[in-house]
């Protein structure tokens, strides 16, 4: 039986085994201060406010640390420990700057609200004035030394949420600080600028520059919805006061989906370029000015009259999906093309391409399994990938399985190691020389009788008859020895998991893509019918867009007109090298760009917090976007723009 | 019933607390029926003599400051302070932080806006001291903290110690900023 029986403040009570006694009382709604305490983070019991009395204990002691066990009597709220609480508050209020009229966190501070609910109105310690640092040199966050209580939260949410281990103490005793590597500033650490440390801490003491002096929590609004930022989908609090951002925070830090990365949590809080107000056209002297709708409409309907077929459209995955579908039908019908993309619809087609090698008619990206296998994995193998860079909590997600399950990492990329901290093993192919690798590794694998034969794998093995394993250092430039240690690592691992990314694709490998998940298959890493293999995708509904059919692909090299809509995604190199060539360019967008300053029609379009809709992430999960902010200045959303040009161009259009 | 004697000073502070006691508005009227201000900032008299309750806003910041607040402890039968300077120190203690030299230097001598700047001296000046709230110097009887005190809170601890109880700020109206 896991039950136990305890007495708390005379109250029979259950809890289970396991549990401490701070556990038991907050599931039996007894009310146990804490400071040090964050729900799924371990305990270390630093600040003692959740002293409780046990009988028989000669002295209280931290229930957040003390294991509950069948018989104990508890006692938590006597006047001798409400007595403990004042005197440990009034110790942590003498020992640091905790004067609350000028901290930008007064009002929402724990320390403060334990200080009015014990109704220390008088302190009856010297204070010690201490001249302790300010860390100011992060991007987005500030460490005030002087408002830290030690607690540790910060400490413990670096590690154990964020696997990022930047922060730890230094020093000893009362000299204790909170440290970022050897005592570097923050912005000159190993901080990833998750956040997860800002959000943990209860006091001043670790604060984002963004969000300083922007509103108070109980004068926000707080929506849920989903980050645009990359193809993860990771669920965010958005904060909102007078139709502005005020902060981003994690609604379940420590869950295992819970973390944030930079982007979710401090880039969509940053300052952005001007925003697009009006739908602008090119003027006789050849400069971009505001108009109205229908003069936009007009010059678009005249050009498409004169340039049948010729017309493509493009549109960003950071958009829904109902806008998608809608975006297709209007280039189907309205513009009367085929010729229709996503801005990262080749890497699409080369997964694509690489799937369909492997399982013809298979389900498609449906064989790649959740991104939870990561955190269970012990082996990962990253293949011509950045996640740091481009899906950051996929990082941290390799890094919590290397922290807690001792996972072994392997790194295949031809430029760099991206995990340089964590790497096991980097094995460096020549740019493009990915499959040669691979099968290699493939062949070992099976010489040394790692891999699991089925019926499935058999034409693999044929295939990599051609490979003879004398001339792996030739054809690699690869040690036997490097690759021979990766296909032990990876062909005894019990659960492997395979990431590839951005880097891989560029060099147009199906064909590793294809070896990457035969290597999967003939190791049995399976869940289900999945198999343990992910593909990084860059935005939010990237897998919805593609799985609608929009990546499709530009038909022409470069097509007579092009409606682009970019919506607030920032315009990259390839792109702009891209649309350059277009003679008639019509661009729906949030922000003046590059991009928006070559086309000849450009329109407004709102940003990720004014839009909703549904979207897909990578690993195929239905989620939701929520409209966070009212559109700036009554602006229009893509999709009314978009059946609005329709209608003055004849094409009745509906939003499925 | 005779009304009740209440003598007020102000020492290291920026008299936010009292202004915060003007602001009770029309309450004022009804307190006025009961209490008699004598030795205040408002009333500008400066000697105290005898009264019931006695009231300190500020820290203690120099020798003045001090003799004030014995004063005035000696001359009260209760002593309410206000404001977190008078009870913890508050923002006029964040100059503990510098030595006396180093603080006076940069207000006489090296704000931006000053030239041929000198720090004043003369024997009416009383040194600077060590920033402290008022219980590290004399005995207090009950404390409104705040930056300021909400109008509420001293109105709550003016009605309390009419009628004759001690007064503690509750949670829902205790404020530090």
């Amino acid at each position: 039986m896991n039950e136990i029986n305890l007495t708390i403040n005379g109250r029979q009570v259950k809890g289970k085994k396991g549990d401490t006694v701070l556990e038991v009382c907050q599931a039996n709604g007894i009310d146990v201060p804490t400071l040090c305490h964050l729900d799924g983070l371990s305990d270390v019991g630093a600040c003692r406010m959740c002293v409780v009395e046990i009988e028989k204990e000669r002295r209280p002691v931290p229930s957040c640390t003390y294991p509950a066990r069948d018989g104990l009597v508890v006692k938590t709220d006597t006047e001798q420990l409400e007595k403990y609480r004042r005197q440990i508050l009034e110790l942590l209020f003498t020992e640091r700057n905790h004067f609350c009229m000028f901290c930008e966190q007064s009002g929402d501070c724990e320390l403060q609200k334990l200080a009015y609910r014990y109704q220390m109105d008088n302190v009856r310690y010297p204070y010690t004035f201490p001249s302790l640092s300010v860390d100011s040199l992060s991007d987005y966050l500030v460490i005030d030394h002087n408002r830290c209580v030690l607690c540790g939260r910060c400490v413990r949410a670096c590690n154990e949420v964020a696997a990022s281990r930047t922060l730890d103490f230094s020093h000893r005793g009362w000299k204790t600080l909170i440290a970022a590597d050897m005592e570097q500033s923050l912005g000159e650490s190993s901080c990833l600028l998750c956040g997860a440390c800002v959000q943990a801490c209860p006091t001043g003491a670790i604060f984002s520059k963004l969000s300083l002096y922007k509103g108070k929590t109980d004068e926000c609004q707080q929506i849920t919805t989903v980050c645009p930022g990359c193809g993860v989908g990771c669920e965010l609090n958005v904060l909102v006061k007078d139709n502005n951002l005020v902060r981003i925070e994690a609604p379940r830090l420590t869950e295992p989906r819970g973390p944030l990365c930079r982007m979710g949590r401090f880039e969509l809080l940053e300052p952005t370029p001007p925003r697009i107000g009006s739908p602008l056209v090119r003027n006789k002297e050849g400069e971009l000015e505001e108009c109205s709708l229908s003069r936009a409409v007009q010059v678009i309907a005249e050009k498409l009259a004169v340039t049948k077929d010729g017309f493509a459209g493009m549109i960003s995955t950071r958009i829904p999906t109902e806008t998608i579908a809608l975006f297709n039908k209007f280039v189907g019908e309205v513009l009367g093309s085929d010729s229709i993309d996503t801005i990262d619809g080749a890497g699409y087609r080369v997964i694509s391409e690489g799937i369909k090698r492997f399982q013809n008619n298979g389900k498609g990206l449906g064989i790649e399994c959740p991104i939870e296998e990561i955190l269970e994995a012990d082996c990962i193998v990253v293949v011509g990938a950045d996640p740091e860079k481009t899906n950051p909590i996929i990082g941290t997600f390799i890094r919590r399985a290397l922290n807690r399950r001792k996972a072994k990492l392997i790194v295949i990329d031809s430029s760099r190691d991206v995990f340089p901290l964590w790497t096991e093993l980097w094995l460096k192919p020549e740019a493009g020389n990915e499959e040669d690798i691979l099968n290699f590794l493939a062949k070992i694998i099976i010489d040394n009788c790692l891999a699991r034969q089925d019926r499935t794998g058999g034409e693999f093995f044929r295939s990599l008859s051609r490979y003879e394993i004398g001339e792996v250092s030739r054809i690699t430039s690869i040690e036997r020895k490097r690759l021979e240690l990766a296909a032990e690592l990876y062909g005894r691992a019990e659960r492997g998991v395979i990431i590839y990314g951005e880097e891989l694709l560029r060099s147009q490998a199906a064909g590793s893509i294809t070896t990457l998940l035969n290597l999967a298959n003939i190791t049995g890493n399976k869940v289900g019918d999945k198999l343990r293999v992910i593909s990084l995708k860059p935005c939010v509904n990237s897998r919805g867009a593609w799985e609608l059919g929009l990546a499709k692909g530009i038909k022409q090299d470069k097509p007579k007109g092009l409606y682009l809509l970019l919506a607030d995604e920032r315009d990259g190199k390839e792109l702009l090298d891209w649309v350059g060539g277009v003679d008639f360019l019509v661009v729906q967008a949030s922000y003046y760009s590059s991009v928006t300053s070559m086309a000849d029609v450009v329109l407004p379009s709102p940003i990720w917090a004014e839009r909703q809709g549904k979207c897909v992430s990578m690993d195929g999960r239905a989620l939701e976007l929520k409209q966070v902010l009212q559109p700036k200045d009554g602006l229009l959303q893509d999709q009314e723009i978009i059946i609005e040009i329709s209608r003055r161009l004849g094409h009745k259009l509906i939003l499925s | 019933m005779a009304k009740i004697k209440v003598a007020s000073a102000w020492l290291d502070c920026c008299s936010g607390c009292h202004m915060s006691f003007l602001d009770l508005d029309e309450a004022l009227i009804d307190l006025a029926g009961a209490i008699e201000l004598t030795a205040t900032p408002i009333t500008d008299i400066k000697e105290f003599s005898p009264v019931d309750l006695g009231i300190i806003e500020g820290a203690v910041s120099n020798e003045h400051d001090e003799k004030v607040a014995k004063d005035l402890r000696a001359n009260c039968k209760i002593l309410m302070v206000w404001g977190d300077c008078a009870c913890f120190g508050g923002i006029v203690s964040m100059r503990n932080l510098f030595s006396t030299e180093e603080v006076l230097r940069r207000y006489y001598i090296e704000t931006e806006s000053t030239k041929d700047g000198k720090v004043p001296s003369s024997e009416d000046i009383p040194p600077l001291t060590k920033v402290r709230p008022i219980n590290e110097v004399v005995k207090v009887d009950c404390y409104v903290p705040g930056c300021p005190p909400s109008p509420k809170a001293i109105h709550y601890a003016l009605t309390e110690l009419l009628e004759g109880r001690i007064p503690i700020v509750p949670s829902e109206i205790m404020r530090f900023d």
